[in-house]
């Protein structure tokens, strides 16, 4: 501190002193400084302009040598001390002790950047195209046997008011964080400057309207994303406790895994619950977790005073969360459209009994004690779906 | 005049003035229709049992209580968390005292967000036992369904403008407030008034027969 204040003060001299005292010869010129930069002339050969000579640089043992009045023959020494935190210099916030410059926040704005955003817009493409692809090579999953028109009850009250709490509250967040990550990738740089200036030829002033618009977009974003995630995670506890009997996995899953359920190699059996469901269950639990707790990081920042840490989680939060919005789409195709009957069982809370015996037969046969034959495996052109 | 002067002005007042005008005329509507005379004996008191009908009915039956234990606390979550809001958040009250010059103390800011946070946590729960209950789903039609989404979107655009730096949000936020108080009156949402002559008037009629209501 006391080196710098020196510098500033001979910085304030030599601009409010007389032009004519520059010619001074004790004065130091552009020259001066070079040579001693060149380790030329490090005898001192200049005074201050109050004819003082400036005061002896002292650097501790084992210290890294700081800017002095004099400079030195290079900086980049005490710009790599203070990169690597042995400069021991400390801004006044606790979350870097002893670090001036925190590194490693040019890798987290580097996987951010060139990874995160540049990808996660083309991922989430990819999944939707999959699933259209999907659709159409397999159209819609029919009841083998049509409908019987009998059903069962498969999921309580409390099961589907759960599910679609979390559901809603999941597409609040999932949309309000989408806006976060890509509000700017996608509506400036994709919407504004490569479509409609580079390849429709408009006016320029767009991307300043779009970037006003992303501006607004991204504030509320961030209000909805911050006061709904404590919802979320509510919604999430109470999922994953309402929905934890019957999703363990079973011996029945191997079976199912090896059939793909269903898709190849015939009928696949399955209790309650299938493997493909219980898995996404578990995505929920482990993922939702994570994204929970590294959100909470992001909210409460004060939580921890790591900021290593603090990157890391918004890295986490985000790959966690493309990961859930990916299964989301996946469940919700099969959940709707891509399955006959399965939609049933989150809206009425019953199943047709035809549609549990063909998915879930081992469950059907518990709940009520009635042997299932699969007559149907076999698809009946009429029971075929149309893409 | 930009479009928040014209939400915030013209508009408001016209909204407000309909919200006021249209909900007296159903109130006033409600308690002229009057009743038939009881010519029987009166068994029991008709005031009391229309305290009774009102209190009774904040708390669940015993029979009930295990059932209906989700969209009870949902209710009583949107409910209170709704009030909350409307009247103890700072932005709020600063309306209000624009308006009337009235005031008084704001809840501090992570209060005004737990009480957004139960209230909307409440409303999603009440509307997805709505469309999931097969009973609620025959009794439920579009004004109900409007009713809450209108309800949601009022609080959504409120809570999306929270940080009050954004007049376009500001301009959103007030556009849904009008359409809702327009809506208001003409809709079940009036429930938030008429709730207690209806429970009252219950109370009231088992009340003289003596019996509980």
């Amino acid at each position: 501190m006391r080196h710098i204040l020196s510098l500033l003060a001979i910085c304030l001299i030599v601009a409010t002193s007389d032009p004519a005292s520059a010619q001074d010869p004790g004065m130091q010129t552009r020259e001066s400084i070079m040579e001693r930069q060149r380790g030329l002339g490090l005898s001192g050969d200049y005074t201050l302009p109050s004819g003082q000579p400036p005061a002896p640089e002292t650097v501790q043992p084992g210290s890294v040598p700081q800017l002095g009045t004099r400079g030195y023959a290079s900086d980049s020494d005490i710009w790599r001390a203070l990169r690597d935190g042995s400069a021991n210099a400390t801004p006044s916030s606790s979350t870097a002790a002893s670090q001036l410059m925190q590194v490693i926040g040019d890798d987290w704005r580097m996987i951010r950047h060139d990874y995160l955003i540049k990808y996660a817009g083309w991922v989430l493409l990819g999944v939707i195209l999959l699933i259209a692809l999907f659709y159409l090579i397999r159209g819609r999953i029919m009841i083998r046997g049509g409908r019987a028109g009998n059903t069962i009850p498969r999921f309580s009250m409390s099961h589907r008011i759960a599910h679609w709490f979390l559901a809603s509250t999941f597409i609040l967040m999932a949309l309000s964080g989408l806006i976060i990550l890509l509000g700017r990738p996608v509506l400036v740089k994709g919407l504004g400057e490569w479509l409609m200036v580079g390849q429709l030829g408009m006016d320029a002033s767009v991307v300043t309207t779009l970037k006003s618009v992303n501006g607004v977009l991204n504030n509320a974003a961030l209000q909805g994303h911050n006061l709904f995630g404590p919802v979320f995670i509510l919604s999430l506890l109470i999922v994953i406790i309402r929905f934890m009997k019957g999703n363990f996995f079973q011996k029945a899953d191997f079976g199912w895994i090896l059939k793909g359920g269903g898709l190849i190699g015939g009928h696949a059996s399955s209790n309650h619950y299938n493997f493909g469901e219980k898995t996404w269950y578990w995505v929920v639990v482990l993922v939702g977790l994570m994204i929970s707790v590294t959100g909470l990081f992001l909210l409460f920042p004060w939580l921890s005073d790591n900021l290593r840490f603090h990157q890391a989680a918004t890295i986490l939060h985000a790959v966690g969360a493309l990961g859930m919005i990916c299964f989301a789409m996946g469940h919700a195709y099969v959940g709707s459209v891509g399955m006959e009957g399965s939609l049933d069982s989150m809206l009425r809370g019953e199943v047709d009994v035809n549609w549990a015996k063909e998915h879930h037969d081992l469950w059907y046969e518990e709940v009520t004690g009635e042997k299932v034959t699969h007559d149907h495996d076999e698809i009946p052109e009429t029971a075929k779906g149309t893409a | 005049m930009t479009f928040l002067d014209f939400v915030e002005g013209p508009m408001f007042y016209a909204a407000a003035a309909i919200f006021v005008t249209a909900g007296l005329w159903r109130i006033i509507g409600i308690l002229r229709i009057g009743k038939k005379p009881d010519l029987a004996p009166a068994r029991g008191s008709a005031t009391a049992g229309w305290w009774k009908g009102n209190l009774r009915h904040f708390f669940p039956r015993g029979l009930f209580a295990e059932r209906t234990w989700m969209h009870i606390l949902g209710g009583y979550g949107f409910h209170l968390g709704l009030f909350v809001l409307l009247f103890f958040a700072a932005p709020h009250i600063a309306f209000i005292e624009r308006f009337t010059g009235l005031s008084w103390p704001a809840l501090p800011r992570w209060g005004f967000i737990i009480a957004a946070e139960i209230a909307f946590a409440g409303l999603i729960v009440l509307w997805v036992r709505r469309f999931s209950d097969p009973v609620m789903r025959q009794i439920s039609d579009w004004d109900d369904h409007i009713g809450t989404w209108l309800t949601f979107l009022v609080m959504l655009t409120g809570c999306l403008a929270l940080q009050e730096s954004v007049v376009a949000l500001r301009a959103t936020h007030m556009l849904f407030v009008n359409i809702w108080l327009i809506y208001f009156p003409f809709s079940r949402l009036m429930h938030a008034f008429t709730v207690f002559l209806s429970r009252g008037a219950t109370g009231a009629s088992y009340g003289r027969k003596g019996m509980n209501p």
